[in-house]
């Protein structure tokens, strides 16, 4: 098993692992020949919402060396949290605010290694202190091979034909809405229909807010029966704190696309980069509360 | 007290404003305990917050671009005096309202002045409350916040975001919630907030008789402000010293030792020792300052400190108590135009009421 990759986008990767860390604390990350895949599918945390992420490649790193067994893929878990203290210190000072390391990244190399027994993936930091001397950092972040039998069982959620598609306002103006629903409510009800509304809205005893936007795009998609009324809204109410959470990757969208099944779920692709060439997609699949 | 089938498309109350930031800032100036009674009345309303039956907090507006109170059942009563009985009034969740109002993060975020409150300036402290106006008057200054730094209406908001949400509130009567629409512009969302209604429990009676009237003084509040800032949270009482001046004898001057009867004199106590903080009797520093005779009345300072958030964002403070040590604070917010209603008040000011502590009375 083989694996080594000089990373160039270190600040949309350190994002999207910023966007993963704040909803679970350990990820399944998964390298293939052309794609990287972050996978979040435990039930525990809130609302119980899976994320499947896919970049491609090419859009992230270069020199990119993979070789395994099983097709030439690797999967394994780690924590997000760890590796995104190593993005952290490689990502060039001016970019980031978080970054205190005070030296100007060349190259960050990610490879995997084995250190006394402990596969880790390390990331090799090499660039020049302000003194203008050579330097290199090294972060090791501590990694479990997941068992070939394991990653088959890896399964995508199974989900309806959406009832509504609908191109979501920019991911950041919602966030705000949100986050002010937040102490209010625990339950969001997410709204669609088919021609060009949204709504979100809380109901508890002391007060209901509804949020409307009236003009949506709704995408084209191809459907065996479109005789249905483009007016009915359908809805999904769906834990506000977990939809929160979601609404973290505002940092990495440029364009957001909500699939809405009436009462079960919603799955939303958040796009890396244009819509057209896409470098890459977020998709979180956020079900349904059960009761309240 | 009124028919409850009224129907819902015809409300009692409408009113609207086009940027929620100054209505914002009154409600969080009192926005320290939950539940909030409003009273609306012909000219505008008020809310009132009381905490630990000692304090009374309530605001006064009128600064709405558009104010509509249908009374009901009111005949042609045209004596504005008499119609007190006609006011409505209900409770309402005030955080919830808060968070509504500030649906789309722009009724002023950042409230706090921190990063540039003003110093002690004698020479041209006079004139700057006319610039205050004058830039609140100017759209034109509002925008270039960054370069203001300290002065103008942005120093009170935080300044940031350009848009502005603008709002239509309607109520229809008891039963019936608080609506409120918000919208940032036309293309984008639209808010509807309903909050529910809440029967009004009564409220402390705090009346402020004038004619019992010991001590008035008007200032500017950063004067007040930057003496409260001083004093640690840890303090327990605070207690406020004040004699007419003719009597306050001047012996100190140039010695640095306190005055043995100040004009007026805040003096804190905690754990940790305590703080004492005289005025001069200087015109630029007390607008108006009227003291009947010497006084001395402690209050709890935890109540003190909650006028902070309103003391914080307003122009001027009045300051008066009574013979029995009722304290009530005026503070003068900024509104979109300084209007003044019939009886010549500012548009929108916080109140506070606080009772004195024990009866240490006159000197």
């Amino acid at each position: 098993m083989r694996f080594r990759t000089s990373i160039d986008d270190i600040q949309t990767f350190s994002r999207i692992v910023q966007t993963i860390e704040k909803i679970q604390k350990k990820c399944i990350v998964r390298f293939t020949e052309d794609d990287v895949h972050i996978i979040c599918n435990s039930e525990t945390n809130e609302g119980s919402l899976q994320v499947w992420c896919k970049l491609r490649v090419d859009c992230l790193f270069s020199d990119y060396r993979i070789q395994s067994n099983s097709e030439n893929t690797i999967t394994l878990m780690l924590s997000p949290e760890a590796l995104l203290v190593a993005l952290r210190s490689a990502t060039p000072p001016s970019t980031s605010s978080s970054n205190t390391s005070g030296y100007e990244t060349e190259e960050v190399v990610m490879k995997l290694a084995k250190k006394n027994d402990q596969a880790v993936l390390s990331f090799e930091i090499s660039g020049l202190s302000r003194a203008g001397r050579r330097m290199r950092v090294t972060h090791d972040v501590r990694i479990d091979v997941m068992k070939p039998a394991d990653v088959e069982l890896l399964e995508e959620p199974r989900v309806p034909e959406p009832d509504v598609h609908v191109v979501l306002p920019p991911l950041s103006k919602l966030k705000t809405i949100v986050e002010r629903l937040k102490p209010m409510a625990n339950v969001l009800a997410f709204r669609a229909n088919n021609n060009g509304k949204l709504q979100l809205s809380i109901y508890t005893e002391s007060v209901k807010v509804d949020t409307d936007w009236n003009n949506c795009v709704n995408p084209k998609v191809q459907r065996q029966n479109d005789e249905r009324d483009p007016d009915e809204l359908h809805e999904v109410c769906i834990s506000l704190k977990g939809f929160l959470k979601v609404m973290n990757s505002y940092i990495v969208s440029t364009t957001t696309i909500a699939c809405l099944c009436h009462q079960y779920c919603i799955i939303l692709y958040v796009y890396i980069g244009d819509v057209a060439d896409a470098r890459g997609v977020l998709t979180f699949y956020i079900p349904a509360m059960v009761s309240e | 007290m009124m028919p409850q089938d009224r129907d819902q498309s015809t409300p009692i109350l409408k009113a609207s404003v086009h940027d929620v930031r100054y209505l914002t800032a009154l409600f969080r100036g009192v926005n320290f305990s939950n539940r909030a009674t409003v009273t609306i009345t012909r000219t505008g309303f008020t809310i009132t917050v009381e905490e630990a039956h000692a304090l009374l907090a309530f605001i006064f507006a009128t600064l709405f671009d558009e104010y509509a109170y249908d009374q009901p059942g009111s005949g042609e009563d045209l004596d504005s005096q008499s119609n007190d009985g006609d006011n409505t009034a209900f409770e309402i969740p005030l955080n919830t309202v808060i968070e509504c109002l500030n649906i789309f993060g722009s009724a002023g975020m950042s409230m706090s002045t921190s990063g540039s409150y003003r110093k002690w300036k004698i020479s041209d402290g006079g004139s700057e409350n006319d610039d205050e106006r004058n830039e609140e008057h100017d759209p034109t200054k509002q925008k270039k916040n960054g370069t203001l730094a300290g002065r103008g209406i942005e120093s009170y908001f935080g300044g940031g975001s350009e848009k502005r949400t603008s709002m239509r509130l309607s109520y229809s009567g008891p039963g019936y919630p608080l609506t409120m629409i918000l919208a940032e512009d036309a293309s984008g969302p639209t808010t509807t907030c309903e909050i529910t209604t809440f029967e009004p429990e009564p409220i402390l009676d705090l009346n402020f008789d004038n004619s019992r009237l010991l001590l008035k003084i008007i200032l500017k509040s950063s004067w007040l402000r930057e003496a409260l800032m001083e004093i640690d949270a840890s303090c327990e009482k605070i207690t406020i010293i004040s004699s007419p001046p003719g009597e306050a004898t001047t012996i100190g001057i140039g010695r640095r030792r306190p005055l043995e009867k100040p004009i007026l004199r805040i003096h804190a106590e905690g754990a940790f020792g305590s703080t004492q903080m005289d005025y001069p009797n200087d015109k630029d520093v007390l607008e108006t300052f009227e003291c009947e005779k010497p006084l001395k009345f402690s209050y709890r300072f935890a109540h003190i400190n909650r006028t902070q958030r309103a003391l914080q964002n307003s122009i001027k403070t009045s300051l008066r108590i009574d013979d029995e040590g009722l304290l009530s604070l005026q503070f003068l917010m900024p509104s979109p135009q300084v209007r003044t209603n019939q009886e010549g008040q500012p548009s929108a000011f916080i109140e506070f009421r606080c009772l004195a502590l024990d009866d240490e009375g006159l000197e």
